[in-house]
């Protein structure tokens, strides 16, 4: 079987503390590397060189993005500060905005509105907006009755889903004004993950209370919902890739990937596959752009690569450290991902037919 | 539930939990542990930033955000600030070796405690070392009715009777008394601006099952009424006479059922019939947990030592229930 996925050679390199957050520019020049001792490196992959944006200072960045259109690069952690700046394109050097101090929490939760110019930035019990066309924060933000645990957005840019213990917000903050109020949905526990689905629009939550929540179409009506799980479900990946009903969908909970699929439309629609292969907490996951083939970073020191039918192609290792993180190069065909002894990983991914 | 994890005791994080009412000097110790040399880099968990912190040092802020796990049930109340910001920080676990979490003066302890034994990433990454509570020695008196102050006492493994400077040798030894009536189990100690030595504070191991108990033995000599006219109130039974296992758990797991939410802790070491080893116990509201421990020395008395402490006890139904687990 490993011979569908061919890794041909990998590129790695170090930073001081372990790697928290990775980041591809939309065009795939660019990638940003975050740890947790603060260090921000950016590889520059046409012009052949790195920067490191800011070096280590014992406050740890947990968060890293590129805004849709390429132009702009945020960071943020555990100061509680918004960091940006400005990307000029392939061998010009980022010009760094002023940090914006937005409270004295941790920040670990921040996404750039797909097609869009708007930030939003988890803030204590609030998701904020910043405009990257005015530059300024967009009033008011979304409150939410607690700590906002994880943020997404479709991938349209519409709509923005938040939440926290006890609720799902939706709101559509681009909307023409006046906004519309945003879309409370009581939950039982703490959401710890969201996800759109791209051509679907559905919404996932991965729950504190070891559960699922899946709503259809548009998120109207009620979810369905799963439970039994391991432990917490954290991780939550759509593959872009139209399924019959639903796209193909993933969920981590401690060392148990679960993928999905759904087969109608009735109470018993998805059915799950479990991918055993992990020995230890899984820390990421991701589908390869517009593939089924699923990537899965673990504490094990391995990332597994799976075929959309949950066939296990072929197990990645580095030096024997966890694996933290890791991200897709926009084309699909190149992995990233990041250990917990600071060192960064890119691994060629030849894609066959078969394992689309 | 139990309070155990599958990942052993040394490779887990230890974490001291700092309580004591507003006032009571938990900064001016935060600060101590902090500048002291005592070869243990510290990570601090604070509710608000003020006077604590030192360049160099890890100080995180936290906002005291309660997560009811399971309808409200009190064993599950959890701190779900400290799951995420512990887990942010332990990505640095080379940066610390020691958590301090410090809560507000009007907390009660046990959401943080049970946080530690009911998350799964918590449990297994670090351990509940001990709950240390600072007593105002001089306005103690003042709030000694509020239920928090109550709550801070009962759940303390540590007491450090603090401000000794400020109060008369009598009037340290009435509140030392009535201290000792709520929590018979807990260590205690005396100090001025909080200056205990930090060997007694950090790395204590209280929640470790073969420290279950260190009663004060003139404690359970004295075998006065120990509840008092105090809502919370404590009780220390003991019996010469070997337990039966299976009633003391039947017993127990009914007493957490019906009256978990009023059980603040329970210790026990327990002489059990044909059995060489003793048995270790303890208890934070619903959540139990014990097992063998060590085999009986010659030099041990052995017999069994039972403390509850909690809210409303009914002293004499509770000594019937326990006598009725005699072998």
């Amino acid at each position: 079987m490993a011979e569908t996925v061919l890794v041909r050679e990998r590129l790695s390199g170090d930073l001081r503390q372990p790697i928290t957050a990775l980041a591809w520019s939309p065009d795939g020049e660019l990638l940003a590397i975050a740890s947790a001792g603060g260090e921000l490196l950016l590889l520059d992959f046409r012009a052949g060189c790195e920067e490191l944006l800011r070096g280590e200072r014992d406050s740890s960045l947990d968060v890293v993005g590129f805004s849709g259109d390429g132009r702009l690069l945020m960071a943020a952690g555990q100061s509680g500060e918004l960091l940006l700046w400005e990307l000029g394109g392939s061998g010009v050097r980022p010009l760094a905005f002023a940090p914006m101090a937005l409270g004295r929490g941790w920040i670990d939760a921040a996404a750039w509105q797909p097609g869009g110019a708007l930030l939003a930035v988890a803030v204590g019990r609030t998701a904020r907006l910043w405009d990257g066309a005015s530059r300024a924060w967009r009033e008011p933000p979304l409150e939410l009755p607690g700590t906002v645990q994880a943020l997404a957005w479709s991938a349209d840019g519409r709509q923005l889903a938040a939440t926290c213990h006890g609720e799902v917000a939706l709101w559509q903050p681009g909307a023409a004004p006046p906004d519309k109020p945003p879309q409370r949905t009581p939950i039982a526990s703490a959401g710890l993950a969201l996800a759109f689905s791209g051509p679907g629009r559905q919404l996932a939550c991965g729950m504190l209370d070891r559960s699922l929540l899946l709503w259809p179409e548009d998120c109207q009506g009620q979810p369905w919902q799963f439970s039994g799980f391991p432990a917490k479900v954290r991780h939550l990946a759509w593959s872009e890739v139209p399924g019959r009903l639903a796209p193909l969908f993933a969920s981590a909970a401690a060392e148990a990937v679960i993928l999905w699929t759904q087969m109608n439309r009735g109470s018993k629609a998805w059915s799950p596959e479990p991918l055993i292969w992990h020995e230890r907490r899984v820390n990421a996951l991701a589908f390869a752009p517009g593939g089924t083939l699923l990537a899965s970073a673990s504490s094990d020191a391995t990332v597994a690569l799976w075929d959309g039918r949950g066939r296990l192609l072929q197990p990645l290792e580095g030096q024997g450290e966890a694996f933290n993180t890791l991200a897709w190069r926009p084309d699909g065909q190149h992995l990233a991902a990041g250990d917990a002894n600071g060192r960064w990983w890119l691994w060629p991914v030849a894609v066959t037919a078969e394992t689309l | 539930m139990a309070f155990s994890s599958p990942v052993p005791t040394a490779e887990r994080l230890p974490v001291t939990v700092l309580t004591g009412y507003l006032g009571a000097g938990k900064t001016t110790l935060l600060n101590r542990i902090l500048t002291h040399e005592h070869g243990l880099k510290v990570a601090v968990i604070v509710n608000e930033f003020g006077e604590v912190g030192i360049d160099n040092q890890l100080v995180v802020e936290a906002d005291e955000e309660i997560f009811e796990m399971n309808n409200g049930c009190i064993c599950c109340t959890v701190r779900g600030d400290l799951i995420r910001i512990i887990g942010n920080l332990m990505k640095r676990r080379d940066r610390f070796d020691h958590l301090v979490i410090e809560t507000t003066g009007l907390a009660d302890p046990a959401p943080v405690i049970q946080t530690f034994f009911v998350d799964e990433d918590l449990r297994d990454d670090l351990r509940l070392d001990a709950v240390v509570t600072l007593v105002d020695l001089k306005h103690v008196d003042q709030h000694w009715d509020s239920e928090e102050v109550q709550e801070q006492l009962a759940f303390a493994d540590v007491l450090v009777l603090n401000k000794a400077d400020l109060v008369s040798e009598a009037e340290r030894a009435a509140i030392e008394r009535r201290v000792r009536a709520l929590n018979p189990m807990a260590r205690l100690f005396t100090s001025r601006n909080a200056d205990v030595p930090l060997s007694e504070l950090l790395g204590v191991e209280a929640f470790e099952l073969e420290r279950a108990l260190s009663l004060d033995p003139g404690f359970l000599v004295e075998e006065h009424d120990h509840a008092h006219d105090d809502a919370v109130g404590s009780l220390a039974l003991v019996e010469e006479r070997p337990m039966d296992l299976d009633k003391l758990g039947g017993w127990l797991a009914d007493l957490v059922a019906e009256r978990g939410p009023d059980l603040f802790r329970m210790k026990g070491i327990i002489q059990l019939q044909g059995e060489e080893r003793r048995y270790v116990f303890q208890s934070v509201h619903m959540l139990l947990d014990g097992d063998f421990d060590r085999a009986w020395k010659p030099s041990d008395r052995r017999r069994t030592e039972f403390v509850i402490i909690g809210r409303d006890l009914d002293q004499e139904a509770l000594r019937a229930g326990f006598l009725a687990c005699v072998a």
